[in-house]
Order: structure tokens, then sequence, then C-alpha cells
């Protein structure tokens, strides 16, 4: 018999009982909806912890400088270790020419002011190879020359949420503003880059568009800790492969510990290795998640499974008499496995909807971060249509074989 | 001839018991015979009926229906046998309750594997034929019994069987009602078709020309023509089933 024929038929028996098949259908709909939205929340989480993660560069290796509590401050003075300086990063571009940057960055804790506007930014002192190391780059103007960094000019690169703090529409470049106590001039104005601070936070990021970037050798010169004059906050180590990122802090770790003599007042950041952590943390999410979905779906099947079964019972007379007529055992076990494989799909199909709908309302309400993908949808539906199959071949078998005598004689 | 049975046997097994249906019936049916089954309960009747509509297999003996061998065939070749030479009207009626009347009647043709437009050609005359050409729409239930089973009889005629089994036809009849199908069924063989009718009713059995009395699985006797005009004093010992 033709498909489109066991097609229409299948349509007909279950818009026959339509209540009973929406409530049938139920199962695989709920089921599905949580599939969807429970892998698109394990998506978007994801997403996010790569997006966070490529801003930090997957390529990068991150020294940063720890606070120390006054036991390990006092270590680090009875051994003789600054902390983090500049030194450090020549001495690492120095002994590894291998890597492709090293950037130092330095936080200054003063006013940026133009006129009597004062902003919130943050001034950082960093040197030309920033742009690269973090992938962050001017749109207007330039960013710090090599030349700025040797002669320590009094020249700044603002981000895109100082530039409209302060200038508004004008344009910065050329202009000068005050931080501190120095007047700077405005050479460029960075791009504007989103930055997430989503529920998912791996590493807490800072707002780089309120940074305000001046050459590294000014901000020591001019802002001088007394304590520790070279001393910066972070170096940022770009290598040129993905798999160098590993071994490269190995040996970075061994330099600082000798210029250190052994004290740990410094950590090493891999944001690639923070990026396996976390979407290995996030598979056991998805697959708990994953799991209880799968659940859910199974109960449906189950449901859907036992109203056939009842269905079959209740239609014995029919399938007799379709015997009769000269339907094949094939021909009954294709209708009713048709039938099952229509409700699951149906549910499959609202279902994805429905997730769809939830993810949405989640993104919404929860400010979770959620994606959809095509993977998802494609598994979901598919799942749908071999619960359609596993929980159909039984009370389609059963109907098959059926003994056409006895389902003729059945009341 | 259309259909040669030799010494056919059908037995069940019940637990532990061996009940056996047929004992071993020799019959032959030629083309646009009407043939009746007569015979009280657990005589075999329903089962040679069965054996015969090609719905299950014989333990034993041959059968040949259009000369094809019965009861060699598998279960598709056995369904396509049915689908195409034989037609069923049960006593009560059968249809399928979620289609329309005319959707009834396309059941068998769907299995035949015919296009839609011209199955619905065929019905839509087979129903004429029976005197429902104005209502094919309707449901089962929005028709009365006798109207049933004419759509029952169109059902079973639209595949232009070789052969039509009628069980009780009119047992869910009332006998105004009952007479009307009979006579279709008796003009339908007039025009050739072969008709073997199941019944334990006297009158029923009357109209056929050839009656074949089923007793503990075997053949009694068989009468032709006028000894079955005579029949009612003859059969009074015979219980109602």
């Amino acid at each position: 018999m033709q498909f489109s024929e066991n097609l229409r038929i299948g349509i007909k028996s279950i818009l026959v009982h339509k209540l009973r098949s929406f409530l049938t259908t139920l199962g695989v709909i709920f089921g599905v909806a949580a599939v969807i939205s429970m892998l698109s929340i394990g998506e978007g989480a994801k997403r996010e912890a790569v997006e966070q993660i490529k801003l930090l560069g997957t390529n990068n290796i991150r020294v940063n400088q720890l606070k120390l509590t006054g036991e390990q401050a006092e270590e680090a003075e009875q051994k003789n270790s600054r902390g983090l300086t500049y030194r450090d990063g020549q001495l690492i571009r120095e002994n590894l020419p291998s890597v492709k940057g090293v950037t130092p960055v330095r936080f200054v804790e003063t006013e940026i002011m133009l006129g009597n506007k004062e902003s919130n930014g943050r001034v950082v002192g960093t040197d030309e190879t920033y742009q690269w190391v973090t992938n962050f780059h001017p749109s207007e103007g330039r960013f710090i020359g090599a030349l700025d960094v040797a002669e320590a000019k009094r020249v700044c690169v603002i981000g895109s949420e100082i530039r409209s703090e302060l200038f508004g529409y004008r344009n910065p470049v050329g202009r000068r503003i005050r931080i501190g106590d120095t007047w700077f001039v405005v050479i460029g104005v960075m791009e504007a880059k989103t930055v997430k601070e989503g529920k998912a936070s791996v590493i807490k990021l800072r707002n780089i568009n309120k940074d305000v970037y001046i050459p590294i050798t000014t901000a020591l010169k001019r802002y001088t800790d007394e304590d520790r004059p070279n001393a910066v906050e972070e170096i940022a180590i770009q290598v040129e492969k993905e798999d160098q990122v590993v071994p490269t802090s190995e040996v970075v770790k061994r330099l600082l510990n000798r210029t250190h003599n052994g004290v740990n007042d410094y950590e090493i950041i891999i944001p690639a290795e923070l990026l396996a952590q976390s979407q290995k943390t996030q598979r056991v999410f998805n697959i708990v998640m994953g799991s209880i979905a799968a659940i859910s779906l199974l109960v449906g099947g189950i449901g859907i499974m036992n109203i056939m079964l009842a269905s079959v019972t209740e239609r014995t007379k029919e399938i007799g008499t379709r015997r009769a007529l000269g339907a094949t055992e094939r021909d009954i076990l294709g209708q009713f496995l048709n039938e099952t494989i229509m409700i699951s799909v149906t549910g499959g199909t609202i279902g994805i909807i429905l997730g769809v709908v939830m993810a949405k309302a989640i993104n919404l309400f929860a400010g979770w971060e959620t994606v959809i993908s095509l993977f998802s949808v494609v598994i979901s539906f598919g799942i749908s249509a071999l619960v359609g199959i596993v929980f159909g071949i039984y009370p389609a078998r059963q109907a098959a074989k059926m003994d056409p005598i006895a389902a003729l004689r059945f009341e | 001839m259309l259909v040669e049975v030799k010494e056919l046997r059908r037995e069940y097994v019940m637990g532990e018991t061996v009940v056996k249906a047929l004992r071993g019936v020799s019959l032959n049916v030629e083309k646009g015979e009407f043939l009746a089954i007569m015979g009280p309960s657990g005589s075999g009747k329903s089962t040679l009926m069965h054996l015969l509509g090609c719905l299950d297999r014989p333990s034993g003996g041959t059968y040949s229906l259009d000369g094809t061998p019965v009861e060699k065939l598998d279960d598709v070749e056995l369904s396509r046998l049915r689908n195409r030479k034989v037609g069923f009207v049960f006593q009560a009626f059968n249809l399928i309750m979620q289609l329309t009347v005319v959707e009834n009647v396309e059941v068998p043709l769907i299995y035949m594997g015919i296009e839609r437009a011209q199955r619905r050609e065929l019905c839509l005359e087979m129903l004429k034929a029976v005197g429902l050409g104005h209502r094919p729409n309707h449901r089962p239930n929005e028709l009365s019994g006798g109207e049933n089973q004419r759509v029952a009889i169109a059902r079973a005629l639209v595949t232009k069987p070789q052969i039509i089994f009628a069980d009780e036809p009119t047992g869910n009849l009332d006998t105004k009602t009952g007479h009307e199908i009979m006579e279709i069924l008796q003009g339908l063989n007039a025009k050739g078709t072969t008709v073997v009718l199941v019944t334990h009713e006297m009158n029923k059995a009357k109209w056929a020309r050839r009656l074949i009395h089923m007793q503990d699985g075997k053949i009694l006797r068989q009468l032709v023509g006028k000894e079955i005009q005579q029949l009612k004093d003859l059969f009074q010992e015979m219980p109602e089933a």
C-alpha cells in the first residue's frame, strides 16, 4: 500500500479522537520542548564562555600580579621579590623569542578630565603590542606606537565609551585631556567591543570600552608607585599557535619563579585552559539536563505506547475487517506505526516551537543567554521520530499479528 | 471449477485439547453457483467459510481457488488473493465507523493499489448499483441497518470478485430488509457472481440452488433445487444456532 494512503488513514484516525490524540502528543511536546530549551541554555552558556575567553585570546597567556596578604607580603619582602614588573616582561621577551608578543599592562588610579567633565574610566599603561595581543584595535586615529613608548610621550588612546562620555559627537583626535596632573593628546579612539557580564562568567572582565591607554613608560615615569617603581599588574603573552600555550606557560613559570625568588606573588592564567575547563563543566551540566529532558521524552513515549495499545484493542474489529478486505500484515503494521510516528513527529514539531519560545522566555526573564542550534532542532526532531518508531513498533506488531478470524469475531 | 476442496481439515489447539473443527470436507463449487451452507453452531460452517475465503489455512487437505493452491500461500499472497478474488459480507456489516460510506467501499481498492480518483469513481458507481448513490458522504451510524449492509455489499463487489461469501448477512436485519438484501444477492448471482451463503435460517437458505448441510465438521448431506424447497420438515430436528 502506498505511503500516502497510510498517511491519510493515520490523519483520519488521529482526528477522530482529537482530545485523546492531543493529550498523547502533549508528552512528546513537553519532552522535546525540554530538550530544546535545556540544550539552548547549555549552548548559550558555552557561547558566552567562548566569547569571553576569546576576548582574552585563546593564544594568550596572562600573568597577573596577585594581591598579597600580610603574611605573603612579608615573605615577598624577605625573599626580595618585587612582584610583577616591567622588567619581567622584557625578560620573557628576551628569553622566549618564539612568542609573538609580550604586553605589559599597568593600571593607574587617577582621574580623567576634559575641562570640568570627569570620566570614571581606567587609565592603562601599555605598549604598542597591546592591540595585536588582545585583538583590540583603534577605529579612529592610531594606537600607541613604539616611538611613543621609547620616548615616554604624553599621548593617549581612549575607549569608545570614554569618547562619548567626554566628547559626545565631536572628534577627539588631536584634543587634549588631563589624566591626573598631566595633559595628554588623544591620538586615537578604540573600536567598541561588547563585553558581556553574563551569568556564566568564567573570568571577571573589566569594561575595556572605558579604558584610556597611555604608553607604559609614561605610566611608570609619571605615576610612580614608590614601593614598587616598575610594577605592572599584568603581562599578556601571545604565542603563534594554540598548542604552544601550555609549554610556553611552563617556561614563563620557571622564569618568573627565578626572578621572583620562588615567591608566588603572581598567577598564570591560560584562557584556553579556562575554556576547556568551562566546557568540561558545561558538558556535565548538559548531560544532566539532557538526561532529565530525555526522561520526560521517554515518559511521553510510554504514554503514546499505552494509548496505541488501547487503540489497537479498540480497533480489533477494524483490523479484522481490513485483513478480510485484503490488507497484509505489513499493511496493518504500517498503518499503526505510521499513526504513532505522526503523533510523535507532530508533537516534536510543536515541541520545537514551544522549546524555542521557552528559550526566548528564559533569556528574557532570567537573563541567561540561550542559543538554539540547528543541531538541537535536528536531534529533537530525530528523537521524537525515533520515539514514535520505538514505542509504536510493539502496538503495531500486536495489531499486525492479530488472527483475522478472531479479530472479526471480536465484539 | 472455481472452488476445489479435497479432504479439508482444520484443527485448533486449545490448551491441551485439540479441537477438530473440520474433519475432512470435499466440495466443488462451479462459477455462477448460489450455494448455502447450513448447520448448527459448532458444525464447522464458519470454519469452512473462513478457509474458503482465504482468511485461514487448512491443517490438512487441499484447496484451490480459481486454479490457485491456497494451502501453499504465505500471508502476502493469501491477502492478495482475498483482495482480488473474494468478497465478504458480514452479519454485523463490519463497516469502519470513522470512514464515510464511499471511503468504506474504497478500502479494498486501496489495498489493491488503485489510484484515488479512479477508486472514487468505481465506488460511486457501485453505490449507485446498490441504491445508495445519493448518500456517499454519510457515516455508517447515520444509515439504517439495511443501508449499512448495502454499503458492505458494495464494498464486497467493488473489486469484481469471483466469489462472494455472505456470513449470516440478514442476521441483524428485520424480515423486510433481510428480504431486500437476499434479492440483491440473488440479482448478483443472476449476473454471474458466485455466492456462498452461510446461514442457519431455513427461509434464507431456500434462496440458494444448492445446499450443504454440515454437522460435526463434516458434510452431512447436499440438497439441490426442489429438495431445498421441501426442507421445512427435514430440518425441524436441527437446533437453532
